[in-house]
Order: C-alpha cells, then sequence, then structure tokens
C-alpha cells in the first residue's frame, strides 16, 4: 500500500514539475505583426473603384512633388 | 520639441524652386544659412549653365567660335558629365542638341515663345564633341555647334546646391532641393524615415499617381505634358538627337530615380523620347536607376526596383 502511494506522490510530483516549467517556458506574447502593404478601395474620378496599395511609411504628406518642368534658363 | 522641415521657395532656373532641411527647435539660425546657400548656389549655377543669359559661360562657350574658352568650374563639370550621361544613354540625351531645338522654335526662354512653325536644323548633326581642359577650367566646342545642359542642368544645380547646404552647415541631418520637380535627397527626414516624393499624375493634373519612399539620391520627370510651344502648342521641347526633330515616340512622363540628380534627369530626358521596350531595355541596363513610365494611354510602367510606396495607377511591371 505505501508503495502505491509513493508511485502516486511521484506522479503528481512530476505533474507539478511539468507544469511549473511550462508556466515559466510559455512562449512570450507575439509582437503586433511589422507594418505590412495594405490595399485599400477608393473611388475614382470616374466613379470607378481602384486599388491603393499603401506600403509602410507612406502615411503622411509628401516632403516634395516631381513633375516635368521645362530646361534651364 | 521634435524636428521639423525648414523651407524656403524661390524662383530660379525658369521655375518655382524650394530648398528644405530638418531642422530641430534650436536650429533655426543654421537652417536659415543652409537654405540661403543652397538659394546662392542655384544662382551661380544658372550664371554659369544658362542658354538664355547672354553673359552666362555656358553662352560665351557658345559664341566662341571653336575657340577654348575659360568657363566656370561649374560648367565644366557638368560639361564632363553631360558627355558621360550622353555616352551612357547611347546618345538618346545629347547636350549638342540645341540648334533643332532653336531651329524647333525653343530659341528663348519658355515665358517668351512665339507660335511660330517648327523648323530642321540644316547641317545638324548629334554627337559633336565637347573638349575639356579640367585643371585649366577651360572647354571648346567645334564651330557651328552649340550646348544646351537644359536635360541635366537643373538636377546638377540640385546636386550642388544640397552639397551647399551642408557645407553651410556641417550638422545637417537631412535636406532636399527641388528645381521645378527635379530633386536632389540626402539625409534624415524630421519623422526619421525616407523622404516621400509625390509623382504628379499627368493625366491627371492637380493629383499624384503614386509617392516614392527615398533616403538619398536624385529623382526628375522629363515629358510632354508640359512646356509645349509652336502652332497650338503641338510641339515640345524634347528633341531626339536621331532625327533632330520633337521625338514622336515615348511617354507622357518619366520619372527616374537615380543616385544623383543629374543622372536622373539625363536618363529622364532619355527615356522621354524612348517608346516602352526600349525604355524598359534601357533601365534594365542601367542598375543604378529605376523609373516610372507612364504613356499617353495604357498601363504606366514600373521599370527596375522603383521604391514605390503606393499607386494610384495600375503599374505594370515591365518584363
Amino acid at each position: 500500500m505505501q508503495r502505491i502511494w509513493t508511485v502516486v506522490l511521484a506522479v503528481w510530483a512530476m505533474l507539478a514539475i511539468v507544469a511549473v516549467l511550462a508556466w515559466s517556458h510559455r512562449p512570450a506574447a507575439s509582437p503586433l505583426p511589422a507594418a505590412a502593404a495594405q490595399t485599400l478601395v477608393v473611388k475614382g474620378a470616374n466613379g470607378k473603384q481602384q486599388l491603393v496599395v499603401v506600403q509602410p511609411g507612406a502615411v503622411g504628406a509628401p516632403h516634395a512633388t516631381t513633375s516635368a518642368s521645362g530646361v534651364v534658363r | 520639441m521634435s524636428a521639423r522641415l525648414e523651407r524656403a521657395a524661390f524662383h530660379a532656373v525658369g521655375t518655382s524652386c524650394a530648398a528644405a532641411v530638418t531642422a530641430g527647435p534650436h536650429d533655426a539660425r543654421r537652417a536659415r544659412a543652409a537654405l540661403a546657400a543652397a538659394q546662392a548656389e542655384v544662382a551661380l549655377c544658372e550664371g554659369a549653365l544658362s542658354r538664355f543669359d547672354p553673359a552666362s559661360d555656358l553662352s560665351r562657350l557658345n559664341a566662341a567660335g571653336g575657340e577654348w574658352t575659360a568657363v566656370d568650374r561649374r560648367l565644366v563639370e557638368a560639361l564632363r558629365l553631360a558627355g558621360r550621361a550622353r555616352e551612357d544613354t547611347g546618345g538618346r540625351f545629347d547636350p549638342t542638341v540645341l540648334p533643332a531645338l532653336v531651329a524647333a522654335g525653343y530659341d528663348r526662354s519658355f515665358e517668351q515663345l512665339a507660335e511660330r512653325p517648327a523648323r530642321r536644323a540644316s547641317g545638324w548633326r548629334a554627337g559633336a564633341p565637347i573638349e575639356l581642359d579640367e585643371p585649366a577650367g577651360r572647354a571648346r566646342i567645334e564651330p557651328g555647334t552649340a550646348v544646351d545642359l537644359g536635360g541635366i542642368g537643373k538636377g546638377y544645380a540640385a546636386s550642388r546646391a544640397l552639397g551647399a547646404m551642408r557645407e553651410a552647415w556641417p550638422m545637417l541631418t537631412g535636406g532636399l532641393v527641388d528645381l521645378g520637380g527635379d530633386l536632389a535627397l540626402w539625409g534624415e527626414t524630421p519623422e526619421g524615415g525616407p523622404w516621400r516624393i509625390a509623382v504628379a499624375d499627368p493625366r491627371r493634373p492637380g493629383t499624384n499617381a503614386g509617392v516614392l519612399l527615398i533616403r538619398s539620391g536624385g529623382v526628375a520627370t522629363s515629358g510632354r505634358n508640359v512646356r509645349r510651344f509652336g502652332p497650338g502648342g503641338s510641339l515640345h521641347h524634347l528633341i531626339d538627337p536621331a532625327t533632330g526633330e520633337p521625338a514622336q515616340p515615348g511617354p507622357l512622363t518619366v520619372t527616374v530615380v537615380a543616385p544623383d540628380a543629374a543622372t536622373a534627369e539625363a536618363h529622364a530626358t532619355a527615356l522621354a523620347i524612348s517608346p516602352p521596350a526600349a525604355a524598359a531595355e534601357h533601365v534594365a541596363a542601367h542598375a543604378a536607376i529605376s523609373a516610372l513610365y507612364i504613356p499617353h494611354e495604357g498601363d504606366p510602367m514600373q521599370l527596375g526596383a522603383l521604391p514605390l510606396a503606393w499607386t494610384r495607377i495600375v503599374v505594370r511591371a515591365a518584363a
């Protein structure tokens, strides 16, 4: 009888150790997903829907605009 | 208080210009000095490179009748870069295209152009030699030849002006120079990320076709949607060196990203007279550049590793 209780206690002890180890080594909370490209649907001037793919870092007003101009004078 | 973009707008090289620097809350005086240095450098470049100023170094060279002419070091350097760009573009950018440009009717600053029909330059040929004596600061072109730096001068001046800002403010962390849409960019933005450069949509004036994200380098756009002249605005300033006449094939606009603004502008000039297949081939052969090619009709093409952040238009990557 004593031997049975010893086995039961040993099993419980092992389960407790496994539980503690599992708790202490639980995976860290996953970080926020990396910024990824987003696809937006916008309505064009002609009423048709267009897809706009936005890359991270593109948010905000442009610092400058490039366009065709003329020659050095 | 965080960094902000200190900006100065001014008129030069026949167009609207701006310079901007990333500045902290206590940098106002240094920022003003840097912006003034940029504007002064653009003025010096214009005084050396303009073909519309009879007193410019370029005008003196063009009028020298084949004699060696002492010129500003900026002109010597710009001519050297132009000669290299002519080689790199297989002659599709040619700084000696001026006689053909004048014959086409673009013989004065854009604001003064008359409504008159185009002519073809008689006896003009592409690829005329430009001789440089850099140690002595001299240049020479053949009699009857004339140079126009319109396809590279703004980019060159923008790069010079950016350098002048960094020289005036050695601790400068970032800045840009914008000469009529041709841009030189360097360093940090006030937000810390890359520079956001909008590409104007030539098909829908007043809107942008997309935004480029660029850490450093040059951006230039060339096209035939603006600066039209002649009867009914039927002509444009893009001369095909192969024919000596305003180019027929080519996009509405093309935007080029390159390591520096002069290179971007020269390649944009070359691609602006290139049909789509030739443009794709050209960019594929030059790993340092990328382009957004917007034709009159049909899908725009993204050529090379274009740092396009977003686009409102359907962009077809070239095969």
